[in-house]
């Protein structure tokens, strides 16, 4: 019976791979390198089906992998690497990105300028950004009286052991600068000291600090109010709708991903009709909806159903967008050390 | 020494070993640790002392402080329980040592981690203990009991307790219970008979079982992860936030070290307390 059964999935596999090459006009290949899980189906299918393009979708774990693996292949092989900020930073500057010829891609015009010139392409010659996480407040207002607008709320004395946060220090201790109206990647080491007292002060605030599944903790009842990554907010809201979300006013931390054609990709033109693809409002929106980040694509917003839109679609008077980078080695020890001061403090 | 000499072959493997997962991974540490951090990622080959001076800062001494108050108090609290558990474990009839002995190795054969998610459950606001005490008018719901002290420490004595009562039961069941028999026959108080005779004789066991948690409680990172919501700094915590987050190996290794002199100091002084040479299974 085994063996009829793995019989009949390999004559399925053959058949199905056969249909798969047969088809239609072939155009080659888009050879797509990006985390597992990235588009819907739909949209893969949907896009081979109109181009004539067959997707080869090869995936990585870390960013880390992606780059050893571009290294290796000194920027060939891959048609187009979706990926994140602070590595495509390295990629460019290694040389291993084209300058994007964006007349070639129709919908690049819908994108969203609030997600462009960032540090890492400040004249967005390499990238197109696609989905950003910005991590945000989010409360269950059954268990909490108090009006939470930013992230000085949080400091509030009323939410004694009432907080769960996520456990990037490099995050938290950016919104503590942020309160303090400084930039969340100052290098300046007095400026870095003083958040760090005043982070001290957080302590008696936090009930949990976890990097893993933190909107459990809301959603149990275990803490009032969470400070958490978009896709736990998303899964926080997804389960409760009746959570509070904050966009913070003092100002936001953004991670991009982006997407840009590695150096000596085989098939560009794959690539440029791909991103005027995905671009396209409604293919976009489809997206962004499965993926569970914010629409980078403006175009598309109006596409994304009313339920999704609080969580996918940044409101127009949020505050002002910034990535955390790599800063200097004294900068970042002392950040280290104000981190490990407040856990201490937090028991 | 001829005699050994074709046994040679079948010694290898223990010193090939030794060499590659005890030997050369502690040479790498210890050398790490002199080295300094990259900018980015990874290690810069620069030889340094500020990894150990750093150690110096009152933050680090204090998790160290820290650490070993936790461990104390659970190795403790481990001693009060495990210790009569293995001694009246020992003295039971062959029938109720087996079922005993299962009942302490069966949760074993789950991981330690879903263990201490199993604790969750129970520690939890308006979980299992929280309903019972509210149930029975004691206390008013929701508790907090997770991510708390005592529930870092309810998790070390639940974690290590088996090892105690191993080690204890060992060296009771060796006992000759004929002694203390005999103590008491010539008009030794069954406390005296207890102290003078019993624990002496299961004292090798006492103190390895002292070892067996005590040590492995100084580096037990992942419970006060979480249990204590990751507010309570152990050393075993700032190494292992070193080590990825921080992204600061050599420091990682430098803690490393100390802590491995620190537990060393502590086996040494364990074995000059007890005069003895051999403890029971260690060394």
């Amino acid at each position: 019976m085994k063996k009829l059964l793995a019989l009949l999935l390999t004559g399925a596999l053959a058949v199905g791979s056969l249909t798969g090459c047969g088809g239609k006009e072939e155009k080659g290949e888009l050879n797509l390198f990006t985390w597992d899980g990235m588009f819907p189906q739909e949209i893969l299918d949907g896009f081979e089906e109109e181009t004539g393009y067959i997707i080869n979708y090869s995936n990585f774990d870390y960013d880390e992998t992606m780059l050893a693996k571009l290294e290796e292949t000194e920027g060939g092989e891959y048609d187009l690497v979706i990926a994140d900020d602070y590595i495509i930073e390295v990629v460019i500057a290694e040389g291993l990105a084209q300058k994007l010829d964006t007349s070639k891609i129709a919908t690049y015009d819908y994108l969203n300028p609030v997600f462009m010139s960032q540090f890492y392409d400040p004249a967005n010659e390499y990238t197109v950004p696609h989905g950003a996480g910005i991590p945000l407040i989010v409360y269950d207002p059954t268990l909490t009286d108090v009006e939470i607008t930013g992230y000085e709320s949080l400091w509030n004395p009323a939410l004694e052991d009432n907080i769960a946060i996520t456990a990037n220090y490099r995050v938290i201790n950016g919104i503590t600068l942020l309160t303090m109206g400084e930039s969340m990647n100052t290098e300046d080491l007095d400026k870095i000291a003083a958040a760090g007292e005043k982070l001290k002060e957080l302590a008696p605030n936090i009930r949990v600090i976890n990097d893993s599944n933190t909107q459990d903790f809301i959603l149990s009842g275990e803490a009032a109010v969470g400070f958490l990554y978009t896709s736990q907010v998303v899964a926080a809201l997804m389960t409760n709708p009746e959570l509070e979300l904050v966009v913070p006013k003092e100002g936001l931390g953004f991670g991009i991903m982006a997407s840009f054609i590695p150096s000596q990709a085989p098939n560009p033109d794959a690539a440029y009709a791909f991103l005027e693809y995905i671009n396209r409002p409604e293919n976009a929106a489809k997206c962004f909806e499965y993926l569970g980040y914010y629409c980078t694509n403006k175009a598309a917003e109006q596409y994304i159903s009313e339920d999704m839109k609080r969580l996918l679609v940044l409101p127009e008077d949020a505050a002002a967008g910034e990535i955390i980078q790599n800063i200097s080695v004294e900068a970042e020890d002392l950040h280290s050390k104000n981190w490990n001061e407040f856990m201490n403090a937090c028991d | 020494m001829k005699k050994t000499k074709g046994c040679i072959w079948l010694v290898m493997p223990m010193y090939i070993f030794t060499l590659i997962f005890v030997a050369f991974p502690f040479l790498y540490m210890f050398l790490l640790s002199f080295m300094s951090r990259a900018k980015v990622w990874g290690v810069d080959f620069t030889f340094t002392l500020a990894n150990y001076e750093k150690i110096l800062d009152p933050l680090y001494l204090g998790t160290f402080v820290d650490s070993f108050k936790l461990a104390f108090l659970s190795t403790g609290i481990i001693v009060l329980l495990g210790y009569p558990y293995g001694y009246f474990m020992a003295r039971m009839s062959e029938k109720w040592k087996k079922r005993m002995m299962l009942l302490i190795m069966i949760p074993f054969w789950t991981s330690a981690l879903i263990r201490l998610y199993g604790w969750i459950i129970v520690f939890r606001s308006n979980g299992i203990l929280d309903k019972v005490l509210t149930g029975i008018g004691l206390t008013d719901s929701p508790l907090k009991l997770l991510y708390t002290y005592p529930a870092v420490v309810v998790g070390m004595v639940y974690g290590l307790f088996p090892f105690m009562v191993l080690a204890v039961y060992s060296s009771a069941e060796k006992m000759d219970y004929r002694l203390v028999e005999a103590a008491r026959d010539l008009g030794a108080s069954s406390v005296k008979a207890f102290f003078t005779v019993t624990l002496r004789l299961t004292l090798p066991g006492l103190l390895s079982g002292v070892i067996l948690t005590f040590v492995p409680s100084m580096g037990l990172f992942f419970i006060a992860d979480i249990l204590g919501g990751n507010k309570i700094l152990l050393v075993g915590n700032v190494i292992q936030e070193q080590m990825t987050k921080g992204r600061n190996i050599p420091f990682a290794a430098a803690m490393s070290v100390i802590l491995m002199i620190l537990t060393s100091l502590m086996m040494a002084l364990y074995r000059r307390v007890s005069g003895t040479t051999e403890l029971e299974g260690i060394m």
